[in-house]
């Protein structure tokens, strides 16, 4: 606009309106282009502010006004232009305002790009970072407190599990006929505690779920469903899958889990704020991240089971029996993949380990009748 | 709708219509666009953007918003509130981490651990409230004037604590009290200048036009329990329940015969229920919305609102119109996502990386998704409550303007951190 810019250099003054932040007081101001500062005077021609130029700030306002005060200034002396052509001159002049919008979008890039470096660095922690210190962490923390926390989480996990309402006790072995069972169970879990020298005494018990899985909680806690016993042939199958429990509790799995789910929901839950109801995006990130390394925690849970087999005497390849009967589903709530590839290549690392000598069976056959029979009530 | 009602509208509709004293100038377009590359960021930066986000919205809305010829305006600044989000992070993280030592407690303090989180958290988010409405105050600009607020925030969140009580256990027929008591403490408190605020709502004023609706929603419930009450025989039903023996619904069934039709009768009315309260609910917020704003004060400053039912319902009838199109284009962009999660976790061979990404797609739809709707009601029912707010508002003693003197000073912006934290937040 060649014009445009001959009647920017012609222009010397306006008229705006001026606001000295100490009233409310709409003041029709004369504004004059000085040579180094905007100089504002009243309608009586007192001069009432003199804004240096490089100290010019542009404010938002709407499309026609522009809204200035002077950078850094604690009263808030405000001066509006209506008139575009002196705000063309005072935006030519003054070095902070832009009204194309070309200052605030460089400054916004530059935010944008923090925040998305800010973010990248965060994933990284989740993905990296926290599962590393819950795995430093869980060997420190001291067995009373580890058992303090299972007994809080056993408390959830009954809540969630004991579903049977008809009165029956949660745990097998509790009833007369029942007792029998308990005690093979009690030889059984010895041989194999006395082989695994725990800080925690063990505790294990068949409680009464249907499926063919088992937990190890935090604080040397093991429940085995009757539904795994029942699937069982042999007394070393239950031996092996106890035996991988146990290497759970041995790794402190439960509590290392504990400190990973505190930390996601931290890092997340707050971070994500109340834009999307951040809860359900929290839990979804913490399965995605935890189906990647629970992977590596079954496996080392696998071949300290077989070890642990190995030493107590046992047949450790029955491990891998259970495992191919019941999918690779070790833990509640895991996908059955009976021919997946992850169940075949664990039952092969299994067998590899196992040692390849004939063992008796870790119970006599009445133990093992017995054991069969603990849930019966 | 009523007399009160008719009153008001007759006149805009027979005279010329005067000039509005507050006008909104804000484009449609230009805040659609503002939101939207929000949203997008939001979903890039896992919600940090939230601060800046939050601040473009604010300034938009505020300095488009002109009263009596000037513009109002938003001074707070991002880095403010990501500061008060840090303070209240370093707040709450020692309250989180005593909340989780209570619930490992295994004696009645950790039975009652919930309850006792609940509580603190509730009381902090009222708190947060009262410091968040402190820092917006006093970064509303008028006429190089702040507005400020003054009042404990601890006053105000035991106040509304003891309120909530009193409205859950009035089945809700104690909010109309409670909103006016309420903004009666907030409005002594604030001011603009030395212009002292006050609120001359009237509970029961709300009370009276909102009953109808009460009724509305809660009759059916109330005669389904009603029905539920005079039909079961409770001692038989008791009776059943501590027998022992398998089939239980059986049993129920025998002890009770009426009890079939008692359940159809309750779920239908369930049904009417929620549809009612769903058709009333921008009515409701209709009526709320006059109301609170009729009654604010500043100094001689009167406000009075002649906002219009219908135009409230227009702007959920836009929500509801952008929504159904976003569920369609999200339905449609939703099939090739779908086919790939197929493709990633179904087969033989489905590998570890293969379900990581399949995760990784489901949550992002969710995100879009759950982004898309929030975006969607800012940019139609939120931008329009503001707008019909604003413009639906007659002031008279205006030239109690024209001598108004400084005071008050910015706050810090702890209370916006903690409510954002506490997931209270507002505007």
């Amino acid at each position: 606009m060649p014009g445009g810019r001959d009647g920017l250099n012609a222009m010397t003054s306006g008229t705006g309106i001026f606001f000295d932040g100490l009233t409310s007081a709409r003041h029709e101001a004369v504004v004059a282009l000085g040579a180094s500062a905007l100089q504002i005077a009243g309608g009586d021609g007192r001069l009432l502010a003199e804004w240096p130029y490089d100290a010019i700030e542009a404010l938002a306002a709407p499309g026609q006004v522009l809204r200035l005060r002077r950078r850094g200034n604690p009263t808030l002396e405000r001066l509006d232009i209506r008139d575009s052509r002196l705000a063309a001159a005072i935006d030519a002049r003054a070095v902070r305002v832009d009204r194309s919008g070309g200052l605030q979008h460089r400054q916004r890039l530059g935010v944008i790009g923090w925040t998305l470096a800010a973010t990248a660095s965060l994933l990284l922690v989740a993905w990296f970072g926290v599962p590393a210190i819950a795995d430093r962490l869980a060997p420190l923390v001291p067995g009373g407190i580890e058992r303090k926390l299972g007994d809080a989480i056993d408390l959830q996990v009954r809540g969630l599990l004991d579903r049977d309402k008809k009165g029956a006790a949660f745990e097998c072995g509790r009833a007369a006929t029942e007792q029998p069972g308990r005690a093979a169970l009690d030889r059984l879990v010895q041989r194999l505690e006395a082989a695994a020298e725990l800080r925690l005494p063990l505790r294990v018990s068949i409680v009464r779920r249907p499926e063919a899985n088992a937990i190890a909680l935090p604080g040397a806690q093991i429940y085995v469903f009757r539904g795994l016993v029942e699937k069982a042939d042999t007394a070393d199958e239950v031996a092996g899958v106890i035996a991988h429990e146990i290497g759970h509790i041995a790794h402190r799995d439960g509590t290392k889990s504990v400190i990973e789910a505190g930390g996601l929901s931290l890092l997340f839950g707050m971070l994500l704020g109340d834009f999307v109801g951040g809860g359900a995006v929290v839990v979804a990130a913490r399965t995605a991240l935890k189906s990647s390394y629970s992977r590596e925690v079954e496996r080392a849970a696998d071949a300290y089971g077989v070890n642990l087999m190995n030493r107590a005497g046992g047949d450790a390849r029955a491990l891998g029996t259970m495992l191919t009967k019941i999918g690779g589903a070790t833990e509640p709530g895991m996908t059955v993949l009976a021919d997946h590839p992850d169940t075949r290549a664990r039952v092969t690392a299994i067998d590899a380990m196992a040692a390849q000598r004939p063992a008796p069976p870790l119970l006599d056959a009445r133990g093992w009748t017995a054991l069969k029979r603990i849930c019966a009530g | 709708m009523n007399r009160l009602e008719a009153a008001t509208m007759a006149p805009a509709g027979a005279a010329l219509p005067e000039p509005k004293v507050i006008r909104f100038l804000g484009a449609r377009r230009a805040y659609w666009r503002l939101l939207v590359r929000g949203a997008v960021l939001l979903m890039t930066t896992l919600g940090i953007y939230r601060f800046w986000l939050m601040t473009d919205v604010r300034r938009f809305l505020w300095s488009n918003t002109e009263i009596a010829g000037d513009n109002l305006e938003y001074t707070g600044t991002p880095l403010e509130l990501l500061l008060g989000f840090l303070i209240a992070i370093a707040i709450l993280i020692p309250i989180y981490a005593g909340l989780f030592l209570v619930a490992l407690d295994l004696g009645t303090l950790g039975q009652l651990s919930g309850l006792i989180g609940f509580a603190a958290l509730f009381l902090l988010g009222q708190y947060a409230i009262y410091r968040a409405r402190r820092y917006r105050l006093t970064r509303t600009i008028f006429r190089g004037l702040r507005f400020h607020q003054a009042g404990s925030a601890w006053g105000y969140a035991f106040r509304a604590i003891a309120w909530w009580i009193i409205t859950v256990l009035s089945g809700g027929l104690a909010y109309p009290f409670q909103l006016a008591s309420l903004e009666r403490f907030k409005m002594r408190h604030t001011f603009y200048g030395d212009l002292a605020g006050h609120f001359a709502g009237s509970g029961l004023r709300l009370f009276l036009r909102g009953l109808p609706m009460w009724f509305l929603v809660v009759a059916p419930l109330a005669l389904a329990v009603g029905a539920f009450i005079d039909v079961v025989d409770w001692n038989a039903l008791g009776e059943a329940l501590s027998q022992g023996g398998d089939d239980i619904l059986a049993r129920i069934e025998g002890s009770n015969p009426a009890l079939a039709g008692v359940l159809v009768f309750a779920m239908l009315m369930a049904g009417v229920t929620g549809s009612a309260a769903a058709l009333l609910y921008p009515a409701f917020q209709a009526v709320v919305l006059r109301w609170w704003t009729s009654g604010l004060r500043f100094g001689t400053i009167e406000m009075r609102s002649r906002l219009r039912m219908r135009d409230v319902y227009g702007a959920y009838m836009r929500f509801l119109w952008y929504g159904v199109l976003f569920a369609i284009a999200a339905g449609i962009a939703a099939i090739p996502a779908l086919l790939m999660v197929g493709a990633l976790t179904g087969g033989e061979e489905a590998s570890q990386t293969g379900e990581i990404a399949a995760t990784g797609v489901l949550l992002v739809g969710y995100v879009v998704i759950a982004l898309g709707f929030s975006t969607i009601y800012r940019a139609t029912v939120l931008l329009s409550l503001w707008q019909l707010g604003m413009e639906s508002l007659q002031l008279s003693g205006l030239t109690a303007l024209d001598t108004v003197r400084a005071g008050g000073r910015p706050s810090s912006a702890l209370g916006e951190g903690l409510a954002d934290a506490l997931n209270v937040g507002g505007y």
